[in-house]
């Protein structure tokens, strides 16, 4: 994971998600209150707004349906934009009015399924939209793609005649062969086995990285989003929830939905007094100012959580999952509240097992309590 | 995913819709025609020929169901369930009766079971010579005529009911103590039953659309008497009204077929495929299997080829292979041909923009294609006749008004291999054509038409093999002298010159066994 430290504010709350939306034209990919709709009156996304530098990876993370794959065919040129615009090198391509089309974008796409043509070779796949060019030229150009996805010996195969990973990486030499002004990839690791998928990441990061490709990356796996991403863009019904590093989409969550959804995460009841926020696992600073006697929820991920076991302590332990590199822990507080607890590979209670709680939050995210969904 | 293609929906659009107008206006013609006629002939044909001609058409479509249900499932299940030497060919040669057109199994058995022929010469040697069978100009007649030729369809639908079925089921209720026949009986047959009514209704519209068998044994059925009014009387008018009749009928029967194997799609849950374990007979039970087997497909098909390779090789019949048998021969091939490349042009935007634009005009359109479907040749043929007289008069008696026919009854044979065709193939192949940076056409020509070539193909075949054995529109719609195989063999044998009929009607059977593997393959898997 190599993050962009240079946009990686100083400190998170003084950079509000709209600070660095409409950044100078130096940007590849920009959109400004995009809205699209399959049919009138019920948008698919809305008021949908970020932008991407040269070279930058982006991923759109959210759960199904919430329109990410339609942003992904808006700048591809597949579906019209309802309201907004969208800019790609700074020129106009969608919006109302106009819709350049696909061809005339120079965007590449990688589909979830691949899209190779069943007709054509390996070769033939990948030389297939450089018909402007000499056959010579042709010929070197895919050479460099077949080396550079590691693919030599296969150009002359059918696609059924590949691997899923061989496949994924033809799709992705016949996007990257064009220079594309934006790489585009639709879930690009959901058709594989986890292992070649964690293998197929890792090989995609380091191309994507060489190419110096401008890319949007489409997933649902909040994994796959922290592995590859500069920045994440989380979107939760049509609606960007958050726009921000993997870091901070994590640690500091705009909304509940993000903080649920990137990580396990528990809501803590609360009720600020005296510029603190007093829960049942202790005292915490109010770090969105509200009035005493607000009701809050505080957000703790697993790992802040620590267990210390103490005969005659009021939590309890109800349950271990056992996850290979850590043990996670469900446990009651006496109020009934559940909270969970990552802890090491080797520390193993049982069930029923009575434990002090040890907060070590060295930052702790605060919600008024309307609007947590937690 | 709605897929917003703007720049080529408008001339598409246009052209499926146009297509769609030509393929319903002559239905709409005879509908008029029939709803506007004088009451007075309402009633005369309520009074006189319908109550007749709907009880024919119905018994003789029950009785069919009846037989053919027995023959189609029993046969299925010793195929897939039980072993038997030569189990392979024995499963390929059931389909064979398929590849005879009625017609020609009506007049091999109007010879074999005629007067004097041979089935009364056996019967009358064991009987006493004054003994009588059925006559094949009756309703038995028609049957077994019937029966023989459609239970492929049940069997089809039975045998992959039963190859897909998950044999977990039958295995379940065998653990559960039941018996095996009792599992037959209580798990096996309700799994198989929508697959089986989807066979009996794809029976029923095929009897009641048939021409050839009940014309050659005359018996009096909805689809005949339209064809007698016709020619007899030309009265178009009771033609349309008994026509109105007869498509409501077979759209009855079509709907029901759709919903059974709709159904179907439900009950075959799918499962990690397991082959059934199949029974072992002794000897005896064995050739009881066989004997059973080599009955039907012998009936159906290998005693009516070989009495016509038998025929075909007579003295008489070869003093008819001359130019003149060439001629009818060039006749159906070019009659064939225009018909299906007719067919596939009109298809292809149909069913392209069904599958790529869905909405409900597209669908409508598409739909529309089908209606050739519940069309019967006769109807059909009435149907583009009442059209022409009306609108374009001067094509009246040109080959022009037979291939308007033929492509709206057989475009229905062509889209079913067009339609998947173009749904296997992936959106998403043309929209990474586009952002290759090729344009509409670049990708039609590139990546689409390349990759439905097949099905293009494939479809072409079917509709031109149809054609080619097509008889009632043909024969009513025909320039006058311009004769096809079909007609020949139809006219022979309504004189009983079975010898001189004998070779086109193998010429036509042979012709039909490519269109039926290219059918059968389609979603054949060997039990």
């Amino acid at each position: 994971m190599t993050p962009d430290r240079s946009t990686a504010p100083t400190h998170p709350l003084e950079t509000t998600v709209e600070g660095r939306l409409f950044t100078p034209a130096s940007s590849v990919l920009e959109l400004r209150a995009v809205s699209c709709a399959y049919e009138p009156g019920r948008p698919a996304v809305q008021g949908i707004s970020f932008s991407a530098r040269e070279g930058e990876i982006l991923c759109l993370l959210g759960p199904s349906g919430c329109g990410k794959t339609t942003i992904l065919r808006a700048i591809a040129g597949f579906e019209p934009v309802r309201s907004g615009q969208l800019f790609l090198s700074g020129q106009l391509m969608s919006s109302p009015d106009v819709t350049v089309p696909t061809e005339n974008r120079r965007v590449g796409m990688v589909f979830q399924e691949y899209a190779l043509f069943p007709h054509l070779r390996v070769q033939d796949n990948i030389a297939f939209g450089l018909r402007h060019l000499a056959r010579s030229e042709r010929a070197v150009r895919v050479q460099e793609m077949l080396r550079l996805t590691g693919l030599e010996g296969y150009e002359r195969r059918y696609p059924h005649e590949l691997s899923g990973g061989q496949q994924q990486r033809v799709a992705l030499a016949r996007a990257l062969v064009q220079n594309p002004v934006v790489l585009l990839l639709d879930e690009p690791f959901s058709n594989l086995d986890p292992d070649m998928a964690g293998r197929m990441r890792q090989e995609l990061h380091d191309l994507l990285r060489r190419t110096k490709t401008t890319t949007v990356l489409v997933t649902h796996d909040h994994d796959e989003a922290f592995a590859m991403a500069d920045r994440i863009a989380v979107l939760n019904q049509g609606r960007l929830e958050q726009f921000d590093t993997p870091e901070m989409t994590y640690h500091m969550p705009a909304t509940p939905f993000v903080a649920d959804f990137v990580g396990q995460a528990d809501f803590i009841p609360g009720t600020v007094s005296q510029g603190m926020v007093h829960t049942e696992l202790g005292e915490f600073p109010d770090t969105i100012e509200c009035k005493d006697g607000t009701a809050v929820v505080v957000m703790i991920r697993p790992d802040d959580i620590h267990l210390v076991p103490t005969k005659g302590a009021q939590a309890r332990v109800l349950s271990r999952q056992f996850h290979g590199s850590e043990n996670l822990y469900t446990v009651s507080l006496p109020s009934g509240q559940i909270v969970h607890s990552s802890q090491g590979s080797t520390s193993i209670y049982q069930a029923g097992t009575t434990v002090e709680i040890r907060v070590l939050a060295t930052h702790t995210v605060l919600f008024r309590r309307e609007d947590s969904t937690g | 995913m709605a897929t917003i293609r703007q720049q080529l929906a408008s001339p598409l659009q246009l052209l499926a819709l146009a297509s769609a107008g030509i393929i319903l206006l002559p239905l709409g013609y005879v509908t008029a025609q029939a709803l506007s006629a004088d009451p007075v002939v309402w009633r005369r044909l309520w009074a006189t020929r319908i109550p007749e001609l709907l009880f024919n058409t119905v018994s003789l479509a029950a009785s069919v169901a009846v037989i053919t249900l027995i023959l189609g499932v029993s046969t299925a299940w010793l195929i897939t369930r039980v072993e038997i030497p030569g189990r392979r060919l024995w499963e390929g040669a059931l389909v064979l009766p398929l590849a005879m057109p009625t017609y020609v199994l009506a007049y091999v058995y109007s010879y074999l079971l005629g007067f004097g022929g041979p089935a009364e010469h056996l019967w009358q040697l064991a009987a006493g010579p004054q003994a009588r069978i059925f006559s094949p100009h009756s309703f038995w007649g028609a049957t077994l005529v019937m029966a023989l030729d459609t239970f492929p369809f049940v069997y089809l639908l039975s045998r992959s009911a039963l190859l897909s079925m998950n044999v977990s089921f039958e295995e379940v209720a065998r653990a559960s103590g039941v018996s095996r026949l009792a599992t037959l009986w209580r798990v096996t047959l309700p799994l198989m039953r929508p697959s089986i009514a989807a066979g009996i209704a794809l029976v029923v519209l095929y009897v009641v659309s048939d021409f050839g068998a009940v014309s050659l044994l005359r018996y009096q059925t909805l689809t005949y008497a339209v064809f007698q009014q016709m020619t007899g009387r030309s009265d178009n008018t009771a033609a349309s009204i008994l026509s109105l009749l007869l498509v409501v009928i077979a759209l009855i029967f079509l709907i029901t077929e759709r919903w059974f194997r709709q159904r179907s799609r439900f009950y075959q849950t799918t499962g990690r495929y397991r082959a059934p374990e199949r029974h072992r007979y002794g000897r005896l039970g064995t050739l009881t299997v066989i004997s059973y087997l080599g009955l039907i497909v012998g009936a159906a098909f290998a005693l009516p080829a070989s009495l016509l390779i038998q025929w075909s090789l007579s003295p008489e019949a070869q003093a008819t292979i001359d130019n003149r048998f060439f001629g009818f021969v060039w006749n159906s091939a070019i009659l064939a041909a225009s018909a299906s490349t007719g067919g596939v042009l009109i298809g292809l935007p149909l069913a392209y923009l069904a599958c790529r634009r869905p909405t409900l005009l597209n669908l409508s359109c598409l739909q529309a294609a089908y209606a050739g479907y519940v069309l019967p040749g006769p109807v059909a043929a009435l149907a583009v006749l009442i059209l022409f007289t009306t609108v374009a008069p001067v094509f009246y008696g040109s080959v022009l008004i037979l291939i308007v026919a033929y492509v709206i009854h057989f475009l229905p044979a062509g889209l079913q291999s067009l339609e998947p065709a173009l749904q296997h193939m992936s959106p998403n192949l043309e929209e990474v054509s586009r952002t290759l940076g090729l344009g509409m056409r670049d990708t039609w020509r590139r990546v689409t038409l390349p990759l439905v070539r097949n099905g293009f193909i494939v479809a072409w075949v079917l509709m031109f093999l149809q054609t080619m054995k097509e008889l009632p529109a043909t024969l009513l719609l025909r320039p006058v002298g311009f004769d096809t195989l079909a007609i020949r063999v139809w006219m022979e044998a309504s004189e009983e010159y079975y010898q001189l009929a004998a070779p086109s009607a193998l010429l036509i059977v042979l012709l039909s066994l490519p269109a039926l593997a290219l059918l059968v393959s389609k979603d054949w898997r060997a039990a």
